[in-house]
């Protein structure tokens, strides 16, 4: 049996921490352990070492913003899993440029947290759909360019259906539709500042198949992308 | 008319200024730098009619450039078509040159480069710093053919430093330039829609408002009488006033037609009713969504409340930007298809039964 994957849970109301914790709890494989809850982040950075595998943070602790805390988080060794009830697409791709694995809104809890720490735990993408959201109305210049089949799976995916619901409406297997987005969230990986969550992300993609070396641009010039997708034809992306 | 369209086209806009500058640049060096230098020479090359002709294939290529690069970024194989031939042009006037005297009236080198200039100007970077080199090992190679001494290579590298460090410059600068405008674009975009979103809040408070005062004056006095015993739910005068005054309540709720945005808002009011009913309903948008037309709206808001109508308990609705496209969508668990027209004032619907889930996509083309 595989050892549980232990969690840390960052977050200023004990409800919501009580809540996690019953998550965790009611995961039927007991495949992550609580080690560790904390209101704010002193408890984390006393310690050299990291107290557990994934940390689950909510990025507004005290009235503050703390996505600017990640890239600490990162280094110091733990895998950052947001959860917030901040879905607005901007805070959600700032969380991911500084390296947090997933994206998790208050109302996906349920579902998707725990197997969002679980792919964390294991370097591998898990894309909610406010990830998927943001990442549809993400406009900045310096994005990655996706295929329109990736843009596709994450708009079906986005909309409220199943995944094999999203398979059958491509007419693609399932599993391919979970490589579509899998891809599309590497793609994010290797933009933007660089963190060694994002390139452990990145290699465990390239090693699973999900992406190809070659596939991975860091930086596409815009003024180039609007010749190449031809659907996205507004000038000056 | 599209929201997004001003703030979209301001980075293309800025783009196309600078490939014009740039077009400008390269034409003038070509007539007047490269075209003096040709003409002030002219009696020191073996040929003047060859050195002519390359300098015509030249500015061939740059009205070719020209042409591709203010029709859009060409593709990879026509801008190598236009600077393989301008690298081609320049090295054969530089081996005409007579030797020796090569670097002294060779008018080519700073040509051909700003033709690479042109058309590589926007692909990747790499691809001009090829060019470039090439040119350089082509032109070295000519004077190498013709014998190299120390003040040559001194000559070459100055022409070098100058020309090409110019070229590479501008282009840099160019590059810089359209992060610069994509970036002002941007930001651009989201303060529009900052504005949009407190000016939709003005637009909704202020029909509130309204719609407060409409009460005060006719519900708001039956309620009290109801409440006071003084009408009786029991008459039928009463009873048809209530139905009056609720068919009015439930006009006053929809109206506000034109709010900007108002897609968005009349299918949250839409979803008002299902909720009441139990049904969870949420509403997300995902991008910058262009205005959709009253007719068309209708379309939608009518396909709305029929498969929110048809609900259990659960139904999404999201709005996305794609393209220049809007999709609305639904997923509810209706248990069975829903009747929905194909096709009306613009907007395209489709459905797809999955199990005991609908999902249902309107798409709306802004253009």
């Amino acid at each position: 049996m595989e050892q549980p994957v232990t969690v840390a849970i960052i977050e200023d109301h004990p409800v919501v921490t009580e809540g996690v914790a019953s998550w965790i709890r009611s995961d039927p494989g007991q495949r992550v352990r609580l080690v560790r809850t904390a209101r704010d982040l002193t408890g984390l950075r006393a310690v050299p070492w990291p107290l557990a595998n994934v940390v689950i943070l909510d990025l507004e602790l005290s009235g503050e913003l703390v996505t600017t805390q990640i890239p600490g988080l990162v280094a110091a060794g733990y895998r950052v899993v947001a959860f917030s009830g901040h879905s607005d697409p901007a805070i959600v791709m700032e969380t991911l440029d500084n390296g947090a694995h997933a994206y998790v809104s208050k109302e996906e809890g349920r579902d998707h947290l725990v197997e969002a720490v679980l792919a964390a735990a294991a370097d591998r993408p898990y894309v909610t759909r406010s990830q998927a959201r943001a990442i549809l109305a993400d406009q900045r210049p310096a994005r990655p360019a996706l295929s329109e089949q990736e843009r596709q799976a994450l708009l079906l995916w986005f909309q409220g259906m199943s995944k094999a619901s999203v398979g059958r409406r491509m007419s693609i297997t399932e599993n391919t539709v979970r490589q579509y987005i899998s891809r599309a969230r590497a793609k994010y990986a290797a933009t933007g500042r660089t963190a060694p969550s994002k390139d452990a992300l990145l290699a465990r993609a390239i090693e699973d198949g999900v992406i190809k070396p070659g596939e991975i641009l860091p930086y596409k010039s815009f003024a180039r992308a609007g010749g190449d997708l031809p659907s996205e034809g507004a000038p000056g992306r | 008319m599209t929201v997004v369209q001003p703030t979209a086209l301001m980075s293309g806009r800025y783009q196309r200024a600078f490939t014009v500058a740039v077009v400008f640049l390269v034409a003038g060096w070509h007539l007047a730098g490269a075209g003096g230098q040709l003409l002030h020479n002219r009696s020191a090359y073996g040929s003047f009619a060859f050195q002519g002709a390359m300098w015509l294939v030249m500015a061939l290529a740059i009205t070719v450039g020209t042409v591709l690069v203010l029709r859009g970024a060409p593709g990879g194989r026509l801008a190598w078509a236009v600077a393989v031939t301008a690298l081609a042009a320049s090295t054969a006037a530089a081996a005409a040159s007579p030797p020796g005297q090569m670097l002294a009236v060779n008018w080519a080198w700073g040509s051909a480069g700003w033709t690479g200039v042109l058309v590589l100007l926007r692909r990747r970077f790499a691809e001009l710093a090829w060019f470039l080199a090439a040119e350089a090992l082509a032109t070295l190679g000519v004077q190498v053919r013709d014998g190299l001494h120390r003040t040559d290579l001194a000559g070459f590298l100055a022409v070098l430093a100058w020309s090409t460090g110019a070229q590479v410059a501008i282009a840099a600068g160019v590059r810089a330039l359209d992060a610069a405008a994509g970036q002002a674009a941007a930001a651009a975009r989201s303060e529009h829609a900052a504005r949009e979103r407190a000016a939709i809040a003005e637009v909704i408070r202020t029909a509130r408002h309204a719609r407060w005062l409409a009460l005060q004056e006719s519900a708001v006095p039956l309620v009290a009488e109801l409440a006071a015993g003084t009408a009786d739910p029991g008459d039928a005068q009463v009873r048809t006033r209530c139905a009056v005054q609720a068919a009015r309540l439930r006009r006053l709720l929809a109206e506000g037609d034109e709010v900007p945005g108002s897609l968005v808002h009349e299918l949250h009011a839409s979803a008002d009713v299902a909720e009441r009913r139990g049904v969870a309903v949420e509403i997300e948008t995902a991008g910058l969504l262009p205005q959709v037309p009253g007719p068309a709206r209708r379309v939608i808001t009518d396909a709305a409340i029929a498969i929110l109508t048809a609900a259990r308990s659960q139904a999404r609705i999201t709005l996305a930007a794609v393209a220049a496209e809007i999709a609305v969508s639904f997923v509810a668990d209706t248990g069975a298809a829903v009747r929905l027209p194909a096709v009306g004032e613009g907007v395209t619907i489709q459905q797809q039964q999955d199990g005991g889930m609908l999902w249902a996509e309107a798409r709306w083309n802004s253009r």
